[in-house]
């Protein structure tokens, strides 16, 4: 698994785009400036938190959509394996633990008459130990709920190769 | 000789030469027309396939998937180049830009910022 690390960047998804199109590279940050979800919805991203981007291979854009969909179910199947949660998937793409959000997914393709280029975000709330007023009633963490620090790497590691097993299945 | 003409406004370089009494080469764009004198046939050849063909149909950008535009890049007016990012189209948590695979002005919109498409809905009509 080819990783590129980053200490601080603006956000995984807006450097990966600018990066060559390698399927199956993982941009990893450990702190993001201007993480962002959906409609360009901020996404809380300080140090400790688990943000990567990963680059999929050419694919139709159904399979994608698809993959999209299929990414909440392996970010919740790898927590609650790993960590013996019940974490709860709000359709299309968050996952929810305790009623509060943990974790966010964020599929970005390039489409002409074909899929030029598409990257996967996924950012998942692993050390944070506070989030601000706004945020506390409605996001949680990882450390804040299971009260100990989290193996980033172990757990990136295991979603993407989830990922990448999913795409097979799906493209198969 | 070496000569210029305008045909429907595109530009070709061609030149033409003697090479003995009755045979004549044109060079049409690089391509090469070697004509015998009193042979009608090869000119007709010359016009039907030495122009390269237009296309003048119309050029439509369409949804490659169901979801709602976010966003709409271009007006209509504008002259674009391929890969121009035109529409940002999401669907479910997945965010497209739609990119143009032609180049040419855009002759219509077809819709608008929160605008629910179905795929195969044409977006954009280029001319």
């Amino acid at each position: 698994m080819k990783i590129k690390r980053y200490k601080r960047v603006s956000s995984t998804n807006t450097l990966v785009k600018k990066l060559k199109p390698e399927p199956w590279l993982v941009v990893l940050a450990q702190e993001q400036t201007a993480g962002y979800g959906r409609k360009k919805n901020y996404w809380f991203s300080p140090k400790g938190g688990l943000y990567f981007s990963i680059i999929l291979p050419k694919s139709t854009i159904d399979d994608l959509q698809t993959l999209t969909l299929l990414a909440a179910f392996v970010v919740a199947k790898v927590i609650k394996e790993r960590f013996k949660v019940e974490p709860f998937i709000k359709l299309p793409n968050d996952v929810y633990l305790n009623q509060k959000k943990i974790a966010g997914i964020l599929t970005e393709t390039v489409v002409g008459s074909d899929v030029k280029f598409s990257i996967m975000g996924i950012g998942l709330n692993t050390n944070i130990d506070t989030f601000p007023k706004e945020l506390e009633n409605i996001a949680t963490s990882l450390k804040i709920e299971l009260g100990k620090r989290i193996d980033n790497e172990k757990v990136l590691k295991e979603i993407v190769k989830y990922i990448k097993k999913q795409l097979k299945t799906i493209s198969e | 000789m070496k000569l210029k003409l305008n045909i429907k406004g595109k530009e070709y370089t061609v030149e033409i030469q003697e090479t003995d009494r009755d045979t004549v080469k044109i060079r049409v764009q690089g391509e090469e027309f070697v004509f015998k004198q009193k042979k009608e046939e090869e000119k007709v050849l010359v016009a039907k396939s030495s122009l390269p063909k237009r296309d003048f149909k119309e050029k439509r950008i369409k949804a490659p998937i169901a979801g709602i535009i976010s966003e709409v890049f271009v007006k209509e007016k504008d002259v674009i180049k391929k890969g121009k990012k035109v529409i940002l189209l999401s669907a479910m948590k997945m965010e497209n830009e739609i990119i143009s695979d032609f180049e040419g002005r855009v002759k219509k919109v077809s819709v608008k910022k929160d605008q629910k498409v179905k795929e195969g809905d044409i977006l954009i009509v280029l001319e």
